[in-house]
């Protein structure tokens, strides 16, 4: 029963919409960060005209210097807030496609070109429903809940953002030197949101739709943090930049391969192609031999098991089925959100989506090498690839050094994150929400504290004795 | 209610009332619940939200128009309810039914036993929380079984297909044939099915040991069907009460003599399916030829006086009618004994101590449809 037409158009529409996408959040980014300060801070038609009219003196020329700043500095958060909504409503769309690939239906396929449009007819029509509070409901909670549950989606996503652009100078600001844990910080202020959703609902099925949330998050962050916080031992820091960067330089050098307990191996097989010192390299790299090696292979089944306990964890985390206890539609009618309505409801739904993507873009960053190119470059170069590169960078000079519009690594970086991004959702996340029944509240406690939270711990203890035998990201 | 204060800190137990309108009471049941936290501890079921006068319509219109409404007390089984009411009036008449009839009335009905099955092992896991997965799998097999009674029958559910003295229509060849070719196929599907269900970890872990129905507390309650035979009590009318053709055909009485808990119930029905489809290559092989129909079917039928009662087993349990006919062209008296009301009775000392969550479980389970229980 496999629909060959039905994959073929999925596919097309991943394609057209990440083109979509990625051509937007590109194109502000580059007129707020780089074209409006360009204006602003030169001397041209526009300038003078402003000059004309307040006259020119150092005062107005500092202001408008400042304003220039003002707009870089905003650049990462107005990237953010331009690419949640068309992000969301594209993950909405091909998550209903894929689902009904899955289950032999059709998906939404009438509104606009091929169902394209079904999201926003969709949007437009949560805005246009009437918002109502319930009888008995608190107000003020019942409507500040939806925005404490979207807000760190936003605020959240901020550092990842330095990591995805490989960096790039409009978004070092975000980088912090404790990048990971902010992330994590800010990815566990949602629950409140939820309680107070379903505390403010004044409805029984919201009630205790929010109290198994904040069970269930609490229950479940230990292990996803956990999971990261070996990653992070085995990086030898929190920044997420650095973490993305240790990665590079293909598959085997990825967190989730041994968290660099491979890249000796990998430096090996380069140094076989390309001629060098294999014996150097390895006794580099694994000074204790066999024992180093059998170490590595030690690390490896561990970081591809924490790799596991992270996607248990982040499945808990934002409530997706198998743990979509919060809302499970066939005991508590629709949870915390049973009484939201129009564009609170649709709040809700919006946050849901983006946290699905911002843990797939941590999982990206900790665990699939960041904005790493899975093929080694010099198996790239070896097959002739640099050869393209010159008449495609003199192709795109113009863009690349005049209008400062492409850079080439945080193109490729951020490539790489988005499709890395929907692969894991795609493939991860829909499969799995696509096959299995849901938890029982006590069986879900019973698996996150008798079996993650005990297994992670041993993974971490294992990691910590099994790392001494390697030397990594050297 | 039970209130305790320990230290200024009041807990209480809370009612909740589930449905009528709930995304998975099967219609419109209503369940008072009684929680303490997340456990239930006292249930109630209140029936008649769905409650349609079936027994006092049919006393109120002739025997021709009652037969094409009485499909509609059980949609997902209609073949047996107009089995149940022809096998009375044919009682109460004394006309012979020919065999050919009988035969393709066997034959439907447990197609019928198929396709309702098929809807509840899809609703089950949507009960579960497989929302959006697996549940629409079984749904392209009952699809075909639907197109095969659409073209015997005229419609899809509401089949009025049994009639009183036969059934209404010959198939042609080629139905046969192509219920051959399902029946070839079935059995691989019940194995895909089951090689997504049945072993799911999640899925025993939310069925195994909860909802357990024991053989006293099964027969207390006058539960029937699959949720019965589950717990290990070998009641198949089919067997025990042998009626129509069933004497000739050779299958057992299902008993899953374990536990008698949720997924038990759940194997009942998947072998019950496959029994089924036994059944059906086993008629389609002994389908004798001649006449289907031995009573004349227009607005004017009517039935000897007297009074009778038939049961058929429905695959939710023993589905019995109740006639008094006065000679009439109307009955003097309808009553129903319907599978799912003496079903969803055991519900409450069933649910009693489970977690909220099990509701659902549990609930499914035991295959209640609700115009049924509500007539």
């Amino acid at each position: 029963m496999t629909n060959i037409a039905e994959i073929f158009k999925i596919f097309r529409l991943m394609l057209i919409w990440l083109f979509i996408i990625f051509s937007i959040v590109w194109a502000v980014c580059w007129l707020v960060g780089i074209a409006l300060p360009a204006i602003l801070t030169t001397d041209n038609p526009i300038t003078n005209v402003i000059y004309s009219t307040f006259g020119h003196s150092a005062g107005s020329e500092n202001t408008l210097r400042m304003i220039a700043e003002v707009c870089r500095a905003l650049t990462p958060i107005t990237a953010v807030m331009v690419f949640i909504p068309i992000n969301a409503m594209f993950m909405v769309l091909i998550e209903r496609r894929a689902l009904a690939l899955f289950t032999l239906r059709m998906g939404p396929n009438r509104v606009g070109p091929d169902g394209y449009l079904q999201t926003a007819a969709d949007a437009v029509k949560l805005l246009l429903k009437e918002d109502i509070t319930p009888t008995g409901a608190d107000a003020f909670m019942f409507t500040l809940a939806p925005i404490i549950f979207f807000a760190p989606s936003i605020f959240g996503a901020l550092p990842l953002l330095a990591a995805a652009t490989h960096n790039h100078s409009l978004f070092t600001i975000m980088n912090l030197p404790t990048g990971i844990f902010y992330v994590l910080a800010a990815s566990s202020v949602p629950v409140v949101g939820i309680v107070m959703g379903g505390w403010a609902s004044n409805n029984k099925y919201s009630l205790m739709g929010g109290l198994r949330s904040a069970a269930q998050a609490i229950s479940y962050e230990i292990p996803l943090v956990l999971s990261i916080v070996t990653i992070c031992l085995l990086a030898g820091t929190l920044d997420v930049v650095k973490i993305a960067e240790q990665q590079s330089g293909g598959i085997l050098n990825w967190n989730v391969f041994g968290g660099g307990a491979l890249t000796g191996i990998s430096k090996i097989i380069q140094a076989s192609f390309t001629g060098g010192d294999a014996g150097a390299i390895f006794n580099n790299y694994y000074p204790e031999g066999g024992w180093s090696i059998m170490m590595a292979g030690v690390l490896t089944a561990c970081t591809i098991i924490l790799f596991g306990i992270y996607l248990t964890g982040a499945c808990a985390e934002i409530n997706r089925i198998p743990f979509d206890l919060p809302e499970a539609e066939s005991e508590l009618v629709s949870g915390y959100n049973t009484e939201y309505s129009g564009i609170k409801f649709a709040i809700f739904f919006l946050a849901e989506f983006t946290n699905l993507f911002i843990v797939g873009t941590i999982a990206t960053v900790i665990f699939l090498g960041g904005g790493d190119n899975p093929i080694p470059l010099w198996l790239l170069d070896k097959l002739g690839f640099t050869a393209l590169n010159a008449p495609a960078a003199a192709m795109f000079a113009p863009l690349i050094d005049g209008l400062h519009f492409i850079d080439p690594t945080t193109f490729w970086a951020a490539i790489w994150v988005i499709f890395k991004t929907y692969f894991l959702i795609v493939l991860f996340a829909i499969l799995v929400r696509g096959t299995l029944p849901r938890f029982r509240i006590d069986q879900l406690m019973a698996f996150g504290w008798k079996q993650l939270i005990p297994l992670s711990l041993t993974l971490f203890l294992l990691v910590v004795f099994a790392r001494g035998a390697i030397h990594f990201h050297v | 209610m039970a209130t305790e204060t320990q230290e200024g800190f009041k807990t209480d137990e809370m009612i909740i009332n589930m449905g009528p309108q709930h995304p998975s009471t099967h219609g419109v049941l209503r369940l008072i619940l009684t929680l303490d936290g997340e456990v239930v501890r006292h249930a109630e079921a209140v029936v008649g939200h769905l409650h349609r006068a079936q027994e006092w319509q049919g006393q109120n219109r002739t025997w021709f128009q009652y037969q094409a409404l009485i499909d509609r007390v059980d949609y997902l089984s209609g073949m047996f309810t107009s089995w149940a009411m022809a096998r009375a009036a044919e009682h109460i008449d004394g006309c012979e039914v020919p065999e050919r009839a009988e035969y393709l009335r066997v034959l439907v009905s447990e197609m019928n036993r198929i396709s309702s099955h098929l809807l509840w092992l899809g609703t089950y896991l949507i009960d579960l929380g497989a929302l959006y997965g697996f549940p629409f799998y079984p749904f392209v097999e009952r699809e075909k079984l639907l197109a095969l009674f659409e073209e015997v029958a005229g419609q899809r559910m509401m089949y009025n297909y049994i009639r009183i003295g036969g059934v209404i229509r010959d198939p042609k060849a080629d139905w046969f044939k192509r219920l051959e070719a399902f029946t070839k196929e079935f059995p691989k599907r019940v194995d895909e099915y089951e090689a997504i269900v049945t072993e799911n970890p999640i899925f025993l872990n939310r069925t195994k040991g909860i909802g357990i129905l024991t053989k006293q507390v099964a027969t207390d309650w006058g539960v029937t069907g699959p949720s019965l035979r589950a717990s290990g009590i070998p009641l198949d009318l089919r067997r025990t009460k042998p009626y129509s053709v069933y004497p000739k055909l050779k299958f057992d009485v299902i008993t899953y003599d374990k536990d008698g808990d949720t997924w038990d119930r759940y194997m009942a029905r998947i072998i019950e399916m496959r029994q089924s489809n036994e059944i059906i290559k086993q008629v389609l092989d002994m389908l004798p030829q001649g006449e289907i129909l031995s009573k004349k079917q227009n607005a004017g039928l009517r039935i000897k006086a007297g009074e009778g009662f038939a049961a058929v087993e429905s695959p939710r349990g023993v589905l019995g009618c109740y006639i008094i006919s006065n000679g009439s062209d109307k009955a003097v008296r309808f009553k129903w004994r319907n599978p799912s009301f003496s079903n969803l009775a055991v519900l409450a000392p069933l649910l009693h101590g489970s977690p909220i969550a099990d509701i659902m479980a549990i609930f499914g389970s035991i295959d209640v449809i609700i115009p049924d229980v509500d007539r």
